[in-house]
Formats: C-alpha cells, sequence, structure tokens
C-alpha cells in the first residue's frame, strides 16, 4: 500500500466516533445484557419471615430491569428529559431511572406460593454515560446537538455526575482463568508455582498449585489456611485411582516419574478418606459430620469457582475442577524441567482490561446486594407491623442511587480501589482524547516493577509506544494505540464452545461442555 | 522573655518518674470528663480547669495567673481507678518478668553472675558499644533458671500477649490425666492391630511407683487427683505426659507488687538506673493530664467547640475509671471488673500510642483514627521531623526562575513585589537617619519604602499609606526601621533538592520588575536549575551578624570551587562555548569596532596594539587577542583543550590554541581553576561574568543556529554507512551461522547463548561506530553540530552518529531486545530470529526516519531510560537522607580530627590527608600535585634561571655503585659506563 492510501484508511478508521467507541460498547453491553445478567444472578431476595413457627415464608423474585434514558426530576415533580449540557450547567447527574419488575411471594410452607403484589418499580438512578445507547444525544446531528447547547465533537465517553465529568479509567489487569506458570522463592529455594486467579460473576479467587522443594505438589486456595496436599485435593474431587491421576497430568515419562514421588507420599487412598482430611483442614476441632459438610462446602464454593457453569452438574464440576488442577500441576513439572518458560506476567495476552461496562457491573452488583439487603429489612420491618406487602413501598430507590453514584463521584470503587473515576481532562480537546483512551496499570507506583513498565512488544499496535507520562507513573499509565481494537467478553460460553467443536477442537475426554455430536460434521 | 536570666542546660536525664513526682507537678486532679460548662466557662477539676492553662484569651490561668499566650500550661493528673501498663515498657516489663523471681523479686542469677553481667555492662557502657545485647544475655541467661537461687522458689516461663497482657504459664495436671494413663496402661498396637508388648495391670503400676493400689485405682477411676510427686513416679512408670500448661493471667497489679520487691543492685544489672527510676514505675497508677495548651480546643465557625484528639482520649479514660470505680464500690462481680480493666487498659494504651499492632486504633466519630501522643512525634510530620528539625521560616519568597546575562553571578533579580514584602531592618542613628526617613516617607506601597517601624518603647507601628509622612517626621536615632530590600542587600537563595553545599548561596539583590527571580545563566550548574518552569526560594537575612556569614562565606563567588572535587563549578555553560570557540578556534580578525562590541559589555575599553591589518588597510585585532584582555597580565598556564590542541597563555596572552569547555566551562574549566586559586574568588567572578558577555557577544557576531540539513551528509557518505551497516550484517549472520552449526567458542564464564549476544552487540556496536565515523568525515569544521560537540558545549558526537549515520541497537537492561513474543520480539519476525533487526538494531538514522519497527524497538529502548530516571530521583533521595543523617554529626576539631558528638574519632585526619580539595590543587595522579607548588614556590624566589640553577645545584651526577642506583639510573644507561669519580 502506498502512503497516501494507507494514511487515508487510517484516518477513516481513527473517525471521530472511535474515539471512546471501547467505552460506548463496552458501557452499551452492560446496559443490555450486563444488567440483567446480574439480577438474574441474583434472583431473588430472601428473607427471614417466615422463621418462626405458623409464618408462611416471603420472598421477592427479580425480573426484567429496563432502564430509559436521563431524566430530570423538577422541584414540582414533573421528571423532563435532561440533555448533557443541562446536567453539567446545574451540577446535577446525567442519570436515568432503571425500572425492574418485582413480585412478593408468600407461601410455599404449608400454603401454595401466591403472589403478593407484582408490578414493575423504580429501584434507582443510573449514571449514563454520555454518547451511549442510552443517551439521549445519541443520534443526534451535529445541528440538533449544536442546538441543545452539546460540542458536537466532544467525543463522549464519560459519566456526569453533580455536573462534573467523570472518566471511569480504563484499568489493566492480570487474565483471569488462566494458567500462569512462574518461579518463585520460598526459603531460598526456587520452586514453581503455577497460579490461577479463578473468576467467576465478581468473585475472584486465586488458587495456587506449588511444587516445594521435595518436589511435593501443593495447592492453596481462599479459605483453607496454608496449602493443602495435591494428591489428597485431587482425591477429594473424585480423581481417585494412581493411574487416572497420573494421566490427567502427563503421559511424559519424567513427569510421570514426579508423579509417583507424589503418590507415593499421599496420606489418603480414597475420595472418603480425602474429605475427612480436608474437613479437618478447614474445620478443625469441629464435629464430623460439620467437618465433612464444611469440606465439600469449601470445595464447592472456594475451589475454582470459574469452572462452575449454569446448568452443569456439581459431580461434573468437581471432575472439572481435578482436571484443571492437574494441568497446573503438569505446568508446575514443566516448568521445573525446563520444558517451558516462566509465563510472562506483561505479556499482552496474560492482560485483561476492564472497561467502563466491567466497572459499572461490578458496582451495580453491589449496588443491588445493598438493595436487596435494604428491601428485606423493609419487609421484614412492614412484616411485622402487619401492614400489607407491596413492592413499591419496600423499595427505597435511593439506595441504589447512592450506592452507584458516590463511587463515580469520588472514585473510591468498590473494592478498595481509588482513583477509577476521574476528571476528565479539560485543558485541551487532545486532553480529553488522551484521557478517554488512557489504561492504568494497578500496580503500585512506589515500586520499582521495572519489567511492567517497559514498553512489551506485544503492545504492539495496542498501546501507544510513545504516550506515557515521565515520573512515578511512567509505563504504568499507557493510552490506547490509534487502530487499538477492543474485543467483547462473548455472550454465550456454551455457543462458543459449539462453535470450537464444530471448527474441530476436541474437548479432552470426559470433560463435559462439548457438544460432540455437532463436533462430528 | 524580657528580664528573664538566661540558663544553661548542664545535661538532660531519661528516666522513670515517680507517681508522687507526677502529684506533685500536678496542678490539680481531673475527676469529671466535661470541658466546658453552658455559658462556655471550663470546668472545675474538668479536662479544661483553668488551674492547667488557658487558651482563650481573656481568662487568667489559675495556677500562674498569666493570660493566654504567656502560660505554658500546667500538667494535672488522674487517679487511675486500677494500675495499668504503660504500653511503651511493655517489652522492658516482659524482661524484667522474666528474670526476676516470682517470689521474692531478685534477679535470678547466682552472685558470680550478676557481677560478670554488670562488670560486661560497665565494659561495653566505657566503650561506648551497645548495651542491649549485653543486657539480652542477661535476661536470657536469668530465664534459664528453674528456680530462684536464693528463695529456690520454682519460676514460671512468662508468655507476653500483645500488646499488654503477661500470662504466668505453668505445668499442671491435665483434666483427662485418668484416660492418659488408662491409655498408656494398655498394650501398644503395631499398624495391623496387633498387640505387640504387654500392658500394665494396676497391680504392676502400683508397685512399680510405690502408690497404694486402692489409691491408684481411684486415680485410674479419676476420683483422685495425683500429686506432683505421685505424678512424676506416674509419668515415668507409664512413660506417658500427664501435664497441660495453664496459663495464670498477670494483673498489672501484680506486676506492680513484683516489681517493688525487685532491690535496686539487681537493677543495675538489667541495664536500669535505679538512682530516680524504679520498675513498679512502668504501671500506671496516676496519668498526667497535659496542658491544656497541648491540646487546644478549636472553635468552628458555627461557634461550636472542637475539641482535640488528645482531649476526647482523656475523656474516654475519665469515663472508664468512673465506671470502674463504680462499679467497685457496688462490689460487681469479677468478671465485670476485669472486663472494666481491660478496657481501661485499652484506652490508656491508645492515649499513649494509637498505631499498636493487634490492637483496633481508637477512632473519632467520623471513623478518622485519633492522633495520640506518639502519633504526635513520630514520622515525618512529627513533632521531630516535622516541627524541630524542619521549620517553617518568615521572610521567604518563592517564584519562578529566568535568566538575565545582563547579571553579575554573584546578583539574583527581585521581583519588586517579593521586595516590598520582604524587609531588613534599621537601626536607625544620626548617620542613617535622612535615609530611613526617606523609606518610611515613601510608605509600603513605594519601592524602596519600609513596612513597619519600632519605636524604643518596643511599639511596632504599622506604615501605610495615610501616615507614612506623619511617621517619617518622628523617626529618631534608636528607632528600628523595616524597610524593603534594596539593591546590594544580601539574600540566602535556594532550589530543591538541595543536595550539596552549592544549592544554597547567597546573592545580592537587584530589585527588577516583573514577577520572576532572575539569575545570571552561569549560576544554573551548581542549582541544578534551568529555565523550564523551575523555581526557587529567596530567605531575606534578619540579623548582621547572618548577613556578614552569608556574605563572607555563602556568596556565589565563594562557591566558584566545588568541595566535592576541588575544581570550579560556575563558569562558562552552552552557547558560552561554543562562542568562545569561534572567537579563539581559528582565531579570526576584528576590525576595532567589531572589537570593541565583543568587549562592550566588559570593563575593558581599551584595545591593545593591533595584531595587523587586514586587507582594506584597517587595523585588525585576532579573537585569542580580545579573549586575552580578560585575563590578567601574569597568567601562565599550558593544557590541552577539550578540543584537543594544545593551550599556552603565556603572561596573561592566549598565544594559541582553542577556548573551550576545558578553559572556561563550569566543572573544572582550567582558566576559572586557575583564577580562583591563584588569584582570588573575585577576580575569578570578574572573568566569568566577562567571558560570559565576550561570549555572548561572539556569538552574536558570527551567527549560530541548526538546523536539519546540518545533520545531512553527501549520498556517497550514504551509502558507504550502508555498506558499513551491510557488512556488519554479514558478520552477525556468520556468527549466527557458527552459532547454529554449534561451532560457537563460549567465552570464559558464559554460555554460548551469552557469547553469541556479546559478539552479536560488539559487531553491532562497531559497525555504529563506523557509521560514526564516516559521517564524522562528512563533516564540515563549521557545522554548528560539529563545533558544539567538539567544543563541549552540548551534545556529543555519539549524538550526531544517530542523528547522521545510525542509530544503533537498542537496549534494555544492558541487552538486545529479546522479550516479546513467545521465541521473536515482534508478530513481524520468524521465531527464534537472532538477527540484528529482529532485536533492536536500528540501521537508519534520526535524519534518514525510522521504519515502524526501528521506532517501536527504539520506544522500547526509551521507555527504560524514562522509567531509571523515575525510579532513581526517588532512591537517590532516600540514600541522600540516609547519608545525611548518618554524617550530620562529625565535625573537624581544632585539632584537625574528625569526631562525632561524644568524641569518638572518626578520622585522624580531615579526609585522612588533612587537605581541602578546594584549597589544594590535584593531577590526575596525586591528590596534592606538590612538584607544580614546588615549581612555583622556586619560580617565584628567582628572578632569572641562573639564579634558580644556582640554587638547586647541580643534578646528581651517575653513580657506578650499583645499578639500581637511584636518580642516575636512566642516564647511566644511556651513557654507559663513565667515568670513576
Amino acid at each position: 500500500m502506498d502512503r497516501q492510501i494507507r494514511r487515508e484508511v487510517s484516518r477513516e478508521y481513527f473517525s471521530q466516533e472511535r474515539l471512546a467507541e471501547h467505552h460506548f460498547r463496552s458501557f452499551n453491553n452492560f446496559l443490555d445484557r450486563g444488567m440483567q445478567d446480574v439480577v438474574d444472578e441474583k434472583e431473588t431476595i430472601d428473607t427471614d419471615i417466615g422463621d418462626k413457627e405458623g409464618q408462611e415464608p416471603v420472598y421477592v423474585e427479580l425480573g426484567d430491569v429496563r432502564i430509559t434514558t436521563p431524566r430530570v426530576r423538577e422541584a414540582d415533580g414533573s421528571e423532563e428529559l435532561l440533555y448533557p449540557q443541562e446536567a453539567r450547567l446545574r451540577n446535577i447527574t446525567y442519570a436515568a431511572p432503571v425500572f425492574m419488575e418485582m413480585k412478593i411471594i408468600r407461601g410455599g410452607e404449608e400454603e401454595p406460593e401466591t403472589v403478593v403484589d407484582q408490578t414493575e418499580t423504580k429501584v434507582g438512578r443510573m449514571p449514563i454515560m454520555v454518547g451511549s445507547n442510552k443517551c439521549n444525544i445519541s443520534g443526534f446531528s451535529d445541528d440538533d446537538l449544536v442546538q441543545i447547547g452539546e460540542d458536537p465533537v466532544d467525543p463522549g465517553g464519560y459519566f456526569i455526575v453533580n455536573g462534573s465529568e467523570r472518566v471511569l479509567m480504563t484499568s489493566e489487569d492480570l487474565a483471569p482463568n488462566k494458567i500462569l506458570a512462574e518461579y518463585d522463592s520460598k526459603y531460598g529455594d526456587e520452586i514453581q508455582v503455577a497460579k490461577t486467579f479463578s473468576q467467576r460473576r465478581g468473585y475472584r479467587a486465586l488458587v495456587l498449585c506449588e511444587r516445594n522443594r521435595e518436589g511435593l505438589l501443593e495447592v492453596s486456595f481462599p479459605s483453607v489456611s496454608g496449602s493443602v496436599n495435591f494428591v489428597t485435593l485431587v482425591r477429594a474431587l473424585g480423581l481417585e485411582s494412581d493411574e487416572e491421576i497420573v494421566h490427567r497430568v502427563s503421559d511424559d515419562p519424567e513427569i510421570v516419574k514426579f508423579m509417583l514421588e507424589n503418590l507415593e507420599e499421599a496420606d489418603v487412598q480414597s475420595e472418603e478418606e480425602a474429605i475427612e482430611t480436608l474437613g479437618e483442614r478447614v474445620a478443625s476441632g469441629q464435629g464430623k459430620n460439620y467437618q465433612l459438610k464444611r469440606a465439600n462446602y469449601v470445595i464447592d464454593r472456594y475451589l475454582l469457582p470459574h469452572l462452575h457453569e449454569d446448568g452443569v452438574e456439581e459431580e461434573e464440576t468437581r471432575s472439572n475442577k481435578a482436571y484443571y488442577l492437574c494441568r497446573m500441576a503438569e505446568a508446575c513439572f514443566e516448568l521445573a524441567l525446563d520444558r517451558r518458560e516462566a509465563d510472562d506476567k506483561d505479556h499482552y495476552a496474560n492482560k485483561r482490561l476492564k472497561v467502563s461496562g466491567d466497572l459499572m457491573k461490578d458496582l451495580f452488583r453491589t449496588a443491588l446486594n445493598k438493595l436487596a439487603r435494604d428491601v428485606k429489612y423493609q419487609l421484614e420491618r412492614a412484616n411485622m407491623r402487619n401492614r400489607q406487602l407491596t413492592v413499591n413501598t419496600v423499595v427505597r430507590s435511593d439506595v441504589l442511587t447512592e450506592r452507584l453514584e458516590h463511587p463515580i463521584a469520588t472514585g473510591n470503587w468498590v473494592g478498595g480501589r481509588s482513583g477509577v473515576s476521574q476528571l476528565v481532562d479539560r485543558t485541551d480537546y487532545m486532553g480529553v482524547l488522551s484521557h478517554l483512551r488512557r489504561l492504568r496499570s494497578p500496580l503500585s507506583r512506589s515500586q520499582p516493577h521495572f519489567e511492567a513498565r517497559d514498553l512489551h512488544a506485544t503492545q504492539w499496535g495496542r498501546i501507544c509506544p510513545s504516550e506515557t507520562p515521565e515520573g512515578p507513573n511512567c509505563g504504568l499509565v499507557k493510552n490506547f494505540a490509534q487502530a487499538m481494537e477492543l474485543s467483547q467478553n462473548i455472550e454465550d460460553e456454551q455457543g462458543l464452545k459449539r462453535e470450537l467443536a464444530s471448527m474441530g477442537v476436541e474437548g479432552i475426554p470426559g470433560i463435559e461442555g462439548v457438544d460432540r455430536a455437532s463436533a462430528d460434521d | 522573655m524580657a528580664g528573664a536570666t538566661p540558663k544553661e542546660i548542664g545535661g538532660i536525664k531519661f528516666g522513670l518518674m515517680d507517681p508522687e513526682t507526677y502529684r506533685d507537678m500536678s496542678a490539680t486532679k481531673v475527676i469529671t470528663a466535661d470541658t466546658y460548662d453552658d455559658d462556655g466557662y471550663p470546668i472545675d477539676m474538668g479536662l479544661m480547669d483553668p488551674r492547667l492553662g488557658v487558651i482563650d484569651p481573656g481568662l487568667e490561668c489559675r495556677t500562674c495567673g498569666k493570660h493566654s499566650g504567656s502560660c505554658n500550661g500546667h500538667f494535672g493528673h488522674i487517679e487511675l481507678a486500677a494500675p495499668v501498663i504503660h504500653v511503651g515498657f511493655t517489652k522492658l516489663i516482659r524482661r524484667l518478668l522474666r528474670s526476676t523471681c516470682r517470689e521474692c523479686g531478685r534477679l535470678a542469677l547466682t552472685d558470680e553472675e550478676k557481677e560478670e553481667f554488670s562488670e560486661k555492662l560497665q565494659r561495653t557502657k566505657d566503650l561506648g558499644g551497645d548495651p542491649t545485647d549485653v543486657l539480652k544475655s542477661a535476661v536470657r541467661q536469668a530465664r534459664k533458671a528453674k528456680t530462684c537461687p536464693y528463695c529456690s522458689h520454682p519460676q514460671a516461663d512468662i508468655k507476653h500477649e500483645k500488646p499488654t497482657t503477661y500470662y504466668e504459664v505453668q505445668d499442671v495436671l491435665a483434666g483427662e490425666y485418668s484416660e492418659r494413663i488408662a491409655r498408656a496402661m494398655q498394650p501398644d498396637e503395631d499398624e495391623e492391630g496387633e498387640e505387640i508388648g504387654e500392658g500394665m495391670a494396676p497391680q504392676q503400676l502400683a508397685d512399680e511407683t510405690g502408690i497404694a493400689l486402692d489409691r491408684v485405682n481411684d486415680i485410674l477411676s479419676g476420683e483422685f487427683r495425683p500429686r506432683q510427686e505421685d505424678r512424676k513416679a506416674l509419668e515415668k512408670a507409664l512413660d506417658v505426659d500427664l501435664t497441660e500448661e495453664d496459663m495464670n493471667k498477670l494483673m498489672p497489679s501484680d506486676i506492680r507488687d513484683w516489681f517493688e520487691d525487685i532491690p535496686d543492685e539487681d537493677l543495675e544489672a538489667l541495664g536500669i538506673d535505679s538512682q530516680g527510676s524504679r520498675p513498679e514505675w512502668m504501671i500506671l497508677t496516676v496519668l498526667p493530664v497535659p496542658p491544656v495548651t497541648a491540646r487546644p480546643s478549636i472553635t468552628l465557625d458555627n461557634g461550636q467547640r472542637s475539641e482535640d484528639d488528645l482531649t476526647h482520649k482523656l475523656v474516654d479514660i475519665i469515663r472508664i475509671n468512673q465506671r470502674f470505680m463504680e462499679n467497685r464500690e457496688a462490689g460487681a462481680p469479677q468478671l465485670i471488673i476485669e472486663d472494666l480493666w481491660e478496657l481501661l487498659q485499652y484506652h490508656v494504651t491508645t492515649f499513649v500510642d494509637n498505631e499498636i499492632s493487634g490492637t483496633p486504633p481508637a477512632r473519632h466519630r467520623s471513623g478518622r483514627p485519633l492522633k495520640t501522643l506518639s502519633q504526635r512525634l513520630k514520622g515525618k510530620e512529627g513533632r521531630f521531623r516535622g516541627s524541630l528539625s524542619g521549620k517553617r521560616v518568615n521572610f521567604s519568597a518563592r517564584t519562578v526562575i529566568s535568566p538575565d546575562p545582563t547579571l553579575s553571578l554573584n546578583e539574583v533579580g527581585v521581583p519588586e513585589r517579593v521586595a516590598e514584602e520582604m524587609t531588613q531592618t534599621m537601626n536607625v542613628s544620626e548617620r542613617n537617619i535622612d535615609r530611613a526617613r526617606r523609606y518610611v516617607q515613601n510608605g509600603p506601597e513605594a519601592h524602596p519604602g519600609a513596612n513597619y517601624v519600632k519605636r524604643p518603647d518596643g511599639r511596632r507601628l504599622k506604615v501605610t499609606e495615610k501616615n507614612c509622612e506623619e511617621l517619617a517626621e518622628k523617626v529618631q536615632p534608636g528607632w528600628e526601621v523595616n524597610r524593603h530590600l534594596v539593591d546590594g542587600d544580601i539574600v540566602i537563595f535556594n532550589r530543591q533538592p538541595s543536595l550539596h553545599r552549592m544549592s544554597i548561596m547567597a546573592h545580592e539583590v537587584v530589585v527588577m520588575p516583573y514577577k520572576t527571580f532572575r539569575l545570571n545563566t552561569v549560576v544554573c550548574p551548581p542549582y541544578n536549575a534551568d529555565f523550564d518552569g523551575d523555581e526557587m526560594n529567596m530567605h531575606a537575612l534578619q540579623n548582621e551578624e547572618a548577613r556578614a556569614e552569608a556574605r563572607v562565606l555563602m556568596r556565589v563567588q565563594e562557591q566558584i570551587l566545588s568541595p566535592r572535587f576541588g575544581e570550579n563549578i560556575i563558569g562558562a555553560i552552552q552557547d558560552h562555548i561554543s562562542g568562545t570557540y569561534l572567537l579563539t578556534n581559528e582565531n579570526p580578525e576584528f576590525t576595532e569596532t567589531q572589537a570593541l562590541d565583543l568587549l562592550r559589555a566588559t570593563s575593558v575599553d581599551e584595545l591593545p596594539a593591533p595584531d595587523g591589518q587586514n586587507d582594506a588597510g584597517q587595523d585588525v585585532w585576532t579573537g585569542r587577542t580580545v579573549f586575552s584582555e580578560l585575563l590578567p597580565d601574569d597568567l601562565n598556564l599550558e593544557f590541552t583543550s577539550s578540543s584537543g590542541d594544545e593551550v599556552l597563555i603565556e603572561d596573561g596572552q592566549l598565544i594559541r590554541g582553542t577556548v573551550d569547555e576545558d578553559a572556561v566551562g563550569a566543572f573544572g574549566g582550567e582558566v576559572v581553576d586557575t583564577l580562583t586559586k591563584m588569584y582570588s574568588e573575585t577576580r575569578a567572578r570578574v572573568f566569568i561574568n566577562e567571558v560570559a558577555s565576550l561570549a555572548m557577544r561572539a556569538i552574536m557576531h558570527f551567527g549560530f543556529s541548526l538546523g536539519i540539513d546540518d545533520e545531512s551528509i553527501p549520498p556517497t557518505a550514504n551509502e558507504q554507512v550502508d555498506e558499513a551497516i551491510d557488512s556488519a550484517y554479514e558478520r552477525v549472520q556468520e556468527l549466527i551461522g557458527t552459532y547454529e552449526a554449534d561451532e560457537l567458542e563460549s567465552l570464559p564464564g558464559r554460555t554460548v547463548d551469552e557469547t553469541l549476544e556479546m559478539k552479536i552487540m560488539q559487531t553491532l556496536g562497531k559497525a555504529r561506530d563506523s557509521a560514526g565515523e564516516i559521517a564524522e568525515d562528512h563533516f564540515a569544521d563549521d557545522n554548528p553540530a560539529v563545533i558544539m560537540a567538539r567544543s563541549g558545549a552540548r551534545g556529543s558526537m555519539l549524538n550526531l552518529t544517530q542523528m547522521t549515520g545510525c542509530v544503533g541497537q537498542q537496549a534494555v537492561r544492558g541487552e538486545r531486545i529479546n522479550r516479546g513474543y513467545e521465541d521473536r520480539t515482534l508478530a513481524h519476525y520468524k521465531p527464534d530470529d537472532l538477527s540484528a533487526e529482529a532485536h533492536g538494531f536500528v540501521e537508519n538514522s534520526y535524519r534518514g526516519g525510522l521504519t515502524p519497527r526501528e521506532f517501536f524497538f527504539h520506544a522500547m529502548g526509551g521507555r527504560e531510560g524514562l522509567v531509571d530516571t523515575a525510579v532513581r530521583t526517588s532512591k537517590s533521595g532516600y540514600l541522600q537522607r540516609r547519608l545525611i543523617n548518618a554524617l550530620s554529626e562529625l565535625e573537624t576539631q581544632y585539632d584537625g580530627t574528625v569526631r562525632d558528638t561524644s568524641g569518638t574519632i572518626v578520622q585522624f585526619e580531615f579526609g585522612e590527608d588533612g587537605t581541602s580539595p578546594v584549597k589544594v590543587s590535584s593531577t590526575e595522579e596525586n591528590a596534592i600535585d606538590v612538584d607544580s607548588i614546588a615549581d612555583r614556590v622556586v619560580d617565584a624566589e628567582f628572578t632569572s634561571s641562573e639564579e634558580k640553577a644556582r640554587f638547586l645545584g647541580r643534578e646528581e651526577p651517575p653513580t657506578n655503585l650499583s645499578e639500581y642506583a637511584g636518580p642516575g639510573l636512566d642516564k647511566a644507561q644511556g651513557m654507559g659506563a663513565q667515568s670513576d669519580d
């Protein structure tokens, strides 16, 4: 291609609409799908009503959520369409009301379940990204924009909370649900570790599989202090026989040798024994039954949560977990045998970006939980006073609104992160553009982190090689490259699996999920 | 403080304070947690009791009768309902508990041991060592004792649960002793569950232990608890452990009783000064209440009072204390008393230190942790580092700096606004009364004016626009006038970070319009300042001693020589150097007008005899002659310039050579350095000022600019560069070939891979150098970039090479670029490509332009530099701080030794050689250049060379006494065997 054509293509590609495209796509995706997903995860709000004798339990079923475009409620009670410029000038929040379908259901114990009240109610207000699909100015022509006092070349992509424009900083995290093998040192010895940040529905659990200096594998995961023997854990997950375990890890003779060492040291042989041993670890000093219950709970709840999938049985999930742990073990051994190199944490394949939609999803999840707690409290109170239970009286929309607006206004996000939202840099137009396309690494700026600050070759085409601040944030704060395109998480994992299978990807035998029938063609 | 007799502090002694002393010095007992009554007056015996001092204006202190501002405040006290532990001493308390006897309180060491430790302690103290190790070993020794050597009472181990709980750990009979015995009596089982060995019948047990059989049965049924002797016998017979640990909590009152028994002489061995410090005082029974002045409450805008954090904490303590007493009087159960006791302990603990690990910090209603006593002292913003070592000052100014070449290097341009704000005190006398009156007359707003006057009776009057005329009349000798800064005043000027002595220097004021401080550009190197937005601080000195000291010691001209390397740090920079280079390198000729124009801003107003005539018949002066006008007439100097030619100065005339960085530059310019050392700082200052202005004139005369075309070389040269690079590529390819054929020999201590990398780096480095050489060959001598690089003004030949020839290999952490995708750097290359271009070799020049891949590699290399600078600045700051703290108290004494504050000698002679780098000239080899000093001294003594030769005597003739004979050896060898005499 000659230079002229390249320039043309580049200009065409990097059009004005694409400046904050990643924000729009992410946020629109959140509005269209993410919000409903979070509500569906929650499903119901259970109450303590019915714990007492002679009372029928009450719970709330959450249904569809619907969001309109930004409105402002005036002092006289009237509600009008709100445009961004008005929000800026009046120091109000550019937010749209969120409605949710809710059903209060009583019964189920002795009486049949009856719907006490069902209605769509306003649960709160969601700040809307300027320029997103739910924004009042989306689809306006330049003249229309000028008409309502908007700058036609303003890229959008930010929120307006209490009149101040806030961008949500895209943050760069280590890829979750991926095995990363690396070296570590413990008591002066070099050991091999396979790490996975297992993530599902906002819950994040770090699972470590270490090969200690004796060559024994140990796994550590949340809610278990210290580490658990690998063989014990795998057996607890239902992978019992020596042969199966070895086979699952690897057929490589050297790795098999390593694995046999581990099996020799193993002090449990069966699934029950393994679960008992685990029970002693997670609930020592408690009753036997409780220990077993707790061990099972811990395995199903805290170990590799990302392997859970809707509609997949617990049994199958457990064997998937066992296989996954075996894969981690294999990674450790391969590293120990120099069969592979340590994974490069700074490789962009090992990074995931959290854009505004993802951040808003986290926020909405905690806000909804808070709302649920409030609804529960209100329901119980109303019930105590023998009032009629109605959806509209138990939902206080301020709860959700406050929880959504406050983090955006201050930048103090859920999970203790701060500086997530920043005031849009309006020094000049370029400042705005740069700010909207900025990217932040969560690494501490006070430590050197030389490797993380380096320009990594995999950033080619994705991140600008030149634009980074000088000083303590150097290399940690980055900016997107011109032609950067951010891909979104896929909607339908099952669909993806089917698609992959149809393209000839074979699953590990004995693992669920791949529709074998369609793999045949 | 008028009338107060100055007192000298003879010494400070730290120790514990007696609760009785607390009571004695207390102005009042505090019993109510309330502060102010409804009328806003402090409550009697409350936390704001007026006997504790006053903070509200108008109230009178009931202890000293003074008013707020002059009353320093007085301590009060709280009688604690029960003793509590002082958190500051928990470690010492633990040590004492472990090393002394529970029963008699004596140190659990025999007299000999005690003696030994006392001696050791004394010895370490005498040697100025750290006594903690000795003390620790004493405690360790004492802790070993199972029983007290004096009263034979068994010693229990002490467990310390942080922060303030202590337990006595004792072995007592386990609750399930009968089960344990029964289990031990059963025969052992092997792995299959088969019994091996024999069990023990009760009868057998009774026989073995000597306990009656029915008693054994009682024990086995759990009806009888075996006594200690029986237990031991049982344990021995059955080989079981029947004990478990029992933890007995020590209440603070127990500890206090215990400590009261410790005799004074035992304390000495533990390193406690028994004179005035008793260990039981570490357990508080009385809590001193800091004066109100130490915890002032502030009145908010809405009239509400907001109390200090300490007051809040004291309120908590008093409340709990009260509740404790009430509960105890009411005979509350032990459990409640203990809870309250713990609560009281918590409050007293957090009153002292609110950042103890393991204790939740006491919080304000808003959730902010309270700032209590130790938080006031600790850390960067604490009393020590924040208020005592670092203070905020008046009479200081800060603004942006900008250059002004017309100022002398001793001067600083001060904006009028600053000059009007910062004043100097004038003591009015007959001799300056007219001036003083004029200043007052001008008022505070006109420039050389005055802001305040002070009458002899101490009244300070503000000079205003309205009263200035009137006041001016009144000014009499004996008054003080605070006048504005005027030209010639001395001020201190500073730029942070203040990394060396020259970061703070004294300048003379030149009051100027506009709003920035102006400096001569030659003082940029010592301050490390530039004008891209840098700000600097100025301090106006407030007394004559300070002004005199600043003028004599701190003036810029006194700092021309750097104590770091003994050469000048102030000198010509950048364009000054290009200027002198242009002026002297090819020795151009100037007509009279031109020559006078060059010297216009200097003190030279007459030209010497012309050097010749030009084609037009006009008299001309050469550049070197013009430059020589600035030199003192008797200067003789010979050195090599940075552009490589020999410079010769004879009798103040530059005979030949180029004047460039090595002659007049900052950081060791020979001429400046010699002038400062041989003549005077003043002469050097004059010289630097004049060189700077001459150089500016010169560079303006010739014109000097740098453009893109100055970096281009002819196409043929470019081809040569390409050839050089191509041949380097070939060599690299060869290396890779041998490597892949497994024929590469590794260098000693390196792997083959490392060897290959090194060799490739070497080859490519050479390629760039040869590209640079080719480029250099094609530059004209008058190329501005070349002039700058050669004269040392700015830039280097490497910069030029990169601009015109080839940028060269990009490196990250000293290696070629290796990270990236798996087995390759960028996706553009095949995996395992070892070639130069795949690992960051940039073959193009900056001028030619980099390919996208090269650009990216260059960015990778560049990023490392950026990160490095960012990380380095923070690290070096911390390092500097530590160094300063370690060395700050070292001082050179009058006897020439360097000692610390305790008198310990650090160096027997300053710098081990007793010389100051500033006062002594040095050569590369020797710290002191003895030869040249001797030459100079001898030269000065004699007028003719004959005289000198006569004095020095004949040179030693060679001897034949030995082949290794000293001075004549070389000559002897040259001449062979000569005469015998």
